[in-house]
């Protein structure tokens, strides 16, 4: 190990160390919640000043596993962006049912350093060991109340699922690794190129590596027909932490795909391509019309999520296709997708600031008149997830459709599918802005005091929101660089 | 055939095959832990007999196996966990009484 190997790892190791100082302020100090969240946002913020300063020059590290490129920095930035607005989110629903904020925010930033070794990994050990150690926290967070019977319901199916996932992603790893004779990212792919040259067809072995890598990745991005667990999971979790595992190990599993499957599985993508094709269209058909029939909003927006997931895999398809644009796009979805739905949840968990409050479509009946601002912000989160112009949805949207029209053949019917979709999904994200506007509140109880932490992250997932749907040429410079780094077609 | 590569890897494959049935088929929180604990250590012969029969990769093959074991202890620990906190607010291992959520 050498010093560059360290700067190189630099924001990995303050991840850790932030978790580490919440941990010893916890220790010393017990039960000062406000004291906890302080240290974890000032040392989250050093983390990410550190990042954006490592990624202004790529490099490698420890004989090239771990590599720092504008894809890394991007998807670090953005982990770093979802945990700390999560973190900002939590307290007005974790204190009035007196859960500990301390040990949420510890396990949470645990969960993001796992996510952070996945965005750099250039070895197939460490993309597993990312996965496992972005997962792992992630199941005690969806059990957090654990007295809850929901949320350690939630727990037992989400672990469950996931363990299983693990088992045949990492079988599938197992042979990948023993018939390119490699763990290097890199090296993988010019063992593929080597063998699809010879015009040879895929041997046995390889064939089942690959099919068990997609099912396992399938399982965790939560593709239809592996998406068992995502309903409950999201449903039963506390609220906050709903918002966060539908973003974090979202974009997580998806940087696994873009450091697995475009990168050291490339050459082999005309073979991934039709799965993936098909995935897309069946996980956001059948995620929307499922979404339809919920009553309850956290499902609602759970079902909406493997929605996005399908949207989310049309740019990885439209890349595969040969259009640089689909994993741009691919990209820029996974930010715009982050702000909105934490915004979204956010507000969810500050209507449950009252404890007793469920999360079903009558708890938002009236909202619009006893509380305007918290109505007015819930409008746009949803308007921005069904994708209507100027919000962030709308450009992330257009981007991954346009990539696919333009890759042409099959792929259009794909994105034809992805336009149909999104006029269905609709549906029920008006629903909830007709019940906010057109019914009358459910109860009389008066309008809730939220606060400083709950506004100042809900405006800054507003600001994004509004931001990355008026300019958004700001951030896809960032997505066309952070693309750049692992294309491999022009 | 008992010593091949293959011989082996249809082993890992068997064993793996036993622990997936054995998880879509328990009911019990527990048998699906121990069968997903089954599937792993299938992977793991796959892992030892890769490193035992091709040279180059034996040095790494037991480095990544011995990876593998302290990963699923961890989840081991994490899943018994929350077996833990559910059996006492459901009073029950079985994974089909978990249905409060279903509609």
């Amino acid at each position: 190990m050498t010093f560059e190997d360290l700067t190189t790892i630099a924001p990995l190791i303050l991840a850790v160390l932030s978790a580490a100082a919440v941990l010893i302020v916890d220790l010393i100090w017990p039960g000062r919640s406000p004291l906890a969240i302080a240290t974890a946002l000032l040392t989250l913020g050093a983390t990410a000043a550190v990042t954006i300063v490592v990624g202004q020059s790529p490099s490698t590290a420890f004989g090239g596993a771990y590599t720092v490129d504008a894809l890394t920095s991007f998807l670090d930035v953005l982990f770093i962006a979802i945990v700390v607005l999560t973190i900002m989110f939590a307290p007005d629903y974790l204190l009035p049912r007196s859960l500990p904020v301390a040990e949420f925010a510890i396990v949470l930033i645990f969960a993001m350093c796992g996510a952070m070794l996945i965005a750099g990994s250039a070895d197939l050990l460490l993309l597993f060991l990312g996965l496992e150690l972005m997962v792992l926290p992630g199941y005690l967070l969806a059990g957090f109340h654990k007295s809850d019977s929901y949320s350690t319901e939630g727990a037992i199916k989400y672990f469950l699922l996931g363990a299983f996932s693990s088992a045949i992603f990492l079988f599938g790893l197992a042979f990948v690794w023993g018939l390119t004779g490699t763990t290097r990212v890199d090296g993988v792919a010019e063992a593929l190129s080597a063998i699809i040259a010879g015009d040879a067809p895929l041997s046995p072995g390889l064939a089942m590596g690959l099919a068990f890598l997609t099912t396992g990745v399938a399982f965790k991005i939560a593709a239809v027909p592996f998406h068992y667990w995502t309903p409950d999971a999201y449903q039963g979790s506390p609220t906050p932490i709903t918002g966060y595992l539908s973003v974090g190990p979202k974009i997580g599993a998806f940087a696994l795909i873009l450091r697995l499957f475009v990168e050291a599985l490339g050459p082999l993508s005309d073979v991934w391509l039709p799965v993936i094709v098909i995935l897309s269209a069946i996980t956001m058909t059948l995620g929307n019309l499922v979404a339809l029939t919920q009553d309850n909003v956290k499902r609602m927006l759970a079902y909406s999520s493997i929605a996005h997931t399908g949207y989310m895999l049309v740019g990885l398809a439209a890349y595969a296709g040969g259009q640089m644009d689909g994993l741009e796009g691919l990209l820029y979805y996974g930010a715009a997708y982050t702000f909105m739905n934490l915004g979204a949840f956010a507000v969810i968990a500050a209507l449950q600031k009252r404890t007793g409050v469920t999360s079903s479509l009558g708890t938002f009946a009236g909202l619009g008149r006893k509380e305007p601002l918290l109505g007015i912000l819930m409008a746009l989160f949803l308007l921005s997830l069904t994708g209507i112009p100027p919000t962030a949805g709308f450009f992330a949207k257009a981007t991954v459709i346009v990539a696919a029209v333009e890759a042409g053949g099959a792929l259009t019917v794909l994105a034809v599918i992805a336009v149909l979709n999104a006029a269905a999904a609709a549906f029920y994200y008006l629903r909830i802005i007709v019940y906010m506007y057109m019914r009358d509140p459910e109860s009389d109880a008066p309008a809730l005091r939220h606060g400083a932490l709950m506004w100042g992250g809900l405006a800054a997932a507003t600001t994004m929101t509004l931001l990355l749907g008026l300019l958004p040429s700001a951030l896809l410079e960032i997505v066309t660089d952070a693309a750049k780094a692992i294309a491999t077609i022009p | 055939m008992s010593d091949s590569l293959d011989a082996y890897l249809v082993l890992a494959g068997i064993l793996f095959a036993i622990g997936s049935f054995g998880f879509l088929a328990r009911r019990n929180a527990i048998s699906m832990l121990m069968s997903v604990e089954l599937m792993l250590n299938a992977v793991n012969l796959s892992i030892v007999a890769f490193g035992a029969f091709i040279p180059e990769l034996g040095a790494q093959g037991s480095v990544i196996a011995l990876m593998v074991m302290a990963v699923a202890a961890a989840e081991v620990t994490v899943g018994l966990a929350i077996v833990i906190a559910i059996y006492r607010n459901k009073k029950t291992p079985l994974v089909d009484e978990y249905d409060a959520m279903r509609q």
